[in-house]
């Protein structure tokens, strides 16, 4: 099994954390991952990306060309990042900050108002665990034990945010999809 | 639950620094390297370690010629164009025969370029900017665990030989993050008790210098060197071979991109064509030999890089026969991808590939 994952939006809305909490779900599972973020010139607002690769075996391919699931946070990373999602792959749209509009027929769109949703649970910074919840369901064969640890484990120096990232990523976990 | 870390090439190698003894380290910021000195800061200082952000990168390696002078395990990182500025301090310190681990982290060039990843410093590593016949050993890892176990081999290769060695990866593996085992240094520790400045109590003083006015004695140092890279050559020289045992096609490459490559042999092999990887994992010395005998009976040779095609000086000079040899490669930016590795292959070696269609 190889799994491509890219995770795209603006400097701010834990686009590189989520890649790096995919990365550490499926490191816990005994995957082979690398993980790889547009580096330079982040800053808050700025374009933002990182590409997370899931394997069984030695990872091989570090940079793809096209992705199996892509999370667009933003109407402007969803514009660029389009034309990357593997045909029958899947895309998650934020349709709080992009249009509903499904320009492709091969793949297939989820929409979530993950701002939206993330401020309804107390902190607009919930989006990306929300999108890592929906993104879990997906590809649902991994235990909710390791998401746990996993995040134990990267917030370990903000522990009054482990639980509130878990319930987030629960109601993403639990969306109607 | 097994002992795997998510770590970054950078981080990964000033981890293992700490862990196999590193005593000082220099450095001045810039990306994509900056996370080494960054980590280091803290690490370093944690454990009563020397760390000096020094006022520029000239001052870092000279920092480090003087610390190593006195047996300190010495640790130096910088990329490309701050490493250009190290080359004459790198020329004394093969002289003064010192014991120097320099991590090259490459972005782009020439000149300032950019930060984006490259392979452009091969000639810069193995050939070198500074006067005299020196030679510095470099190696070239292709994932973040090689990062660590080659970091732990330059400070074991420095302090055999005496000699600087360059750790070079490009800014692609320096900022990427891997699942990873930060194993134990298993190297023995290597005595330099008969040479280091320590204090001249109890025995006769030393002295390092470059400066020799005498002639008789500079020719016989320079040879003296020259003996050593011999046996440095002999020793040291280290490769990958993958599926190159009935190989038709060798794909050589270095560093990650390398991954690249043996994507792209699986996917011939696939249709039926023969290809194999020939990775140098030391960049000095070459592996010459090995790929001399491996071209023998090939029917081609292509040679991936991120740059113009510097490696392949070497591919040329190891197989000095009528073997075909090819170049792929782009100077900067995004990785060369399977697939587009793959279409320029292709046409490279149209024929055949055509007859199994």
């Amino acid at each position: 099994m190889i799994r491509n994952f890219i995770f795209s939006g603006s400097g701010g809305q834990g686009v590189l954390s989520v890649g790096i909490a995919l990365a550490n779900i499926y490191m816990l599972d005994d995957k082979f991952v690398s993980y790889c973020s547009s580096y330079g010139a982040e800053m808050r607002g700025g374009a933002v990306s990182c590409e997370v690769n899931v394997s069984d075996e030695e990872l091989l391919c570090i940079q793809n060309d096209k992705a199996d699931y892509v999370v667009a946070f933003n109407q402007k990373s969803l514009d660029k990042f389009i034309s990357k999602v593997k045909e029958n792959g899947t895309i998650i749209v934020n349709s709080s900050l992009a249009k509903i509009e499904k320009t492709r027929k091969d793949i297939k769109y989820i929409f979530a108002p993950l701002t939206s949703d993330a401020m309804k649970l107390g902190n607009i910074k919930f989006a990306n665990s929300i999108a890592l919840g929906i993104l879990m369901k997906l590809c649902s064969n991994l235990s909710i034990d390791m998401v746990n640890c996993a995040f134990e484990k990267l917030l370990k120096n903000k522990k009054d945010l482990i639980q509130k990232n878990i319930d987030a990523f629960l109601f993403g976990y639990n969306y109607a999809i | 639950m097994n002992q795997k870390e998510l770590l970054k090439g950078n981080i990964a190698i000033a981890k293992a620094a700490v862990k196999c003894g590193c005593s000082c380290y220099f450095g001045y910021p810039i990306t994509p390297q900056s996370e080494i000195g960054e980590y280091l800061s803290a690490a370093m200082q944690e454990r009563e370690l020397g760390y000096v952000c020094a006022e520029s990168e000239i001052g870092a390696i000279n920092m480090a010629i003087g610390a190593s002078s006195t047996g300190a395990k010495v640790l130096v990182s910088s990329s490309s164009c701050a490493i250009s500025l190290m080359q004459e301090a790198l020329s004394y310190a093969a002289s003064d025969e010192l014991p120097i681990v320099l991590v090259n982290v490459m972005r782009a060039g020439p000149g300032q370029g950019y930060i984006y990843p490259s392979q452009g410093d091969y000639n810069q590593t193995t050939v070198g900017g500074g006067n005299g016949d020196y030679k510095i050993i470099s190696l070239a890892p292709s994932n973040v665990q090689e990062c660590i176990e080659m970091t732990y081999k330059c400070f074991y290769l420095s302090q055999k030989y005496r000699n600087p060695v360059i750790l070079l990866l490009d800014g692609l593996l320096g900022q990427m993050a891997e699942s990873v085992e930060l194993a134990e240094n298993t190297y023995p520790e290597i005595d330099n008790s008969s040479w280091v400045l320590s204090g001249a109590h109890n025995r006769p003083s030393r002295e390092i210098h470059s400066l020799e006015p005498n002639q008789d004695k500079l020719n016989r140092h320079i040879l003296d060197l020259n003996n050593k890279y011999k046996k440095i050559e002999e020793e040291v020289t280290d490769w990958e071979e993958y599926m190159c045992e009935d190989a038709e096609y060798i794909i050589t490459a270095f560093g990650s991109l390398s991954r690249h490559g043996k994507a792209v042999c699986k996917y011939f092999r696939e249709k039926g064509l023969k290809f194999g990887l020939f990775r140098p994992k030391t960049l000095y010395p070459f592996p010459y030999k090995r790929l001399n005998e491996l071209s023998k009976n090939l029917k081609g040779i292509i040679d991936i890089e991120m740059n113009l095609g510097q490696m392949l000086k070497d591919i040329r000079l190891a197989v000095l026969s009528n073997t075909k040899i090819s170049f792929v490669g782009k100077p900067v930016g995004d990785w060369l991808k399977r697939d587009e590795l793959i279409y320029a292959i292709e046409n490279v070696i149209k024929e055949d590939y055509a007859s199994i269609h």
